[in-house]
């Protein structure tokens, strides 16, 4: 699913919500049926769960309260990247990434800044390793999970099916179909090509030119990313926060 | 006379029209000469990483700078020498060399802010060079 293809689509409007009674009603049978189904199955949380995530420090979960350890994180300082793409590079040689493919992407928007004037703005994009991953929820295989020490979204090649319903599921587009494996590949954070063999950083976080990509613990309050985001001064935000899919690569101006 | 003064009428409006034309002409655009204000195509250095955009007319037309504001002293007159230079990097601009001479935060925007407004990325090179275009071309996926 390309977001190109989304934002084509015709936008439904607000007139044809629901009533307050029928939302209700609907609530109720989507309780009763998460009941049943242990609440596995995608779009059954209910939106107060979902923004249940934005406490007091933001997106960032208060110290302490990071499920996995070491709970590995990505922190992108934005506004120093500046599309060198030495990242990707980095990434598809590390990870054997084909032509078509890609673990991370740099986007691109360009911000007004009024009196005519206008600035761009490169974004690096990669997988989430979200807390609450749609992609996992929706695979009917278990080929694709959490793992469960330190959270990463990981594939099992073997397993996957290639029905890219996790493609489909994925609020970021991080994942592909490798037509090599003939399974949908992502970003790991290097675990099986780096961290496995004692590097403390992922590829693309050790090529960055510009020290964008900070990689590190968040069980650790000693590390450079930990400490990023837990400056009171700093605005610290994630992409899609209202996915409720609780990512762990967070973004900030530094 | 109501003829009389339709004319003078036709007469003043065709009056503006011309001295509107002649006045707003050359404030709109005023004709880029390469011989006093430098190449019009963009220097686009894509070393030691890709890439960064420099235009000769936002300095020169526009900043008011003239040629030996930086050459031969900062940059050398043939477009891509200073990338070849092993000090061709942020820290030399940081110490006062390059571009780094007049963007110091005085003279103009500090070398270590507002990185995207020269540094167009991969994204921004593919564009300048048309590279986009035939890569699109080509794919067949």
């Amino acid at each position: 699913m390309k977001i190109s293809e989304l934002e084509k689509l015709n936008n439904e409007g607000a007139e044809h919500l629901p009533s307050e009674e029928r939302r209700r009603f609907l609530q109720f049978g989507l309780a009763v049926t998460g009941v049943f189904l242990g609440g596995s199955v995608l779009s059954l949380t209910s939106a107060r769960t979902a923004q249940g995530q934005v406490g007091p420090m933001g997106p960032v979960p208060p110290a302490g309260k990071f499920p996995y350890k070491p709970h590995y994180t990505m922190v992108m300082r934005q506004n120093r990247c500046i599309d060198c793409e030495r990242c990707m590079e980095a990434c598809v040689k590390t990870n054997q990434v084909p032509s078509y493919g890609y673990r991370t992407k740099i986007l691109e928007q360009v911000r007004p800044l009024g009196q005519g004037e206008s600035e761009r703005v490169f974004m690096p994009v990669l997988c989430n390793q979200c807390n609450r991953p749609p992609c996992v929820r929706v695979c009917p295989t278990t080929a694709t999970y959490k793992d469960k020490t330190n959270g990463i979204v990981m594939m099992d090649y073997k397993r996957c099916i290639g029905c890219k319903t996790c493609m489909a599921a994925c609020p970021y587009n991080a994942r592909y179909f490798k037509e090599e494996n003939r399974a949908v590949d992502k970003c790991n954070f290097c675990i099986d090509t780096r961290l496995a063999k004692g590097e403390t950083k992922t590829a693309c976080a050790a090529a960055c030119p510009a020290g964008v990509r900070i990689f590190g613990d968040l069980t650790d309050p000693g590390s450079e990313a930990y400490r990023l985001i837990h400056r009171p001064e700093k605005i610290v935000w994630v992409l899609r926060p209202e996915t409720g899919a609780m990512p762990n690569v967070f973004y900030m101006n530094d | 006379m109501n003829r009389g003064k339709k004319s003078v009428i036709v007469l003043c409006g065709l009056l503006l029209l011309a001295g509107g034309v002649a006045f707003a002409g050359p404030q709109k655009e005023e004709a880029y000469d390469e011989s006093t204000y430098g190449p019009a195509n963009p220097i686009i250095w894509t070393k030691p990483l890709k890439a960064v955009v420099f235009y000769h007319k936002t300095h020169t037309m526009g900043a008011g700078l003239s040629c030996d504001s930086c050459h031969d002293a900062l940059f050398e007159m043939a477009a891509g020498t200073a990338q070849e230079k092993p000090d061709f990097t942020m820290d030399s601009l940081y110490k006062g060399k390059y571009c780094g001479a007049c963007h110091d935060g005085n003279m103009a925007f500090a070398s270590n802010t507002r990185c995207t407004t020269c540094h167009v990325g991969v994204k921004g090179y593919n564009r300048l060079t048309g590279a986009d275009a035939k890569k699109s071309g080509k794919a067949g996926h």
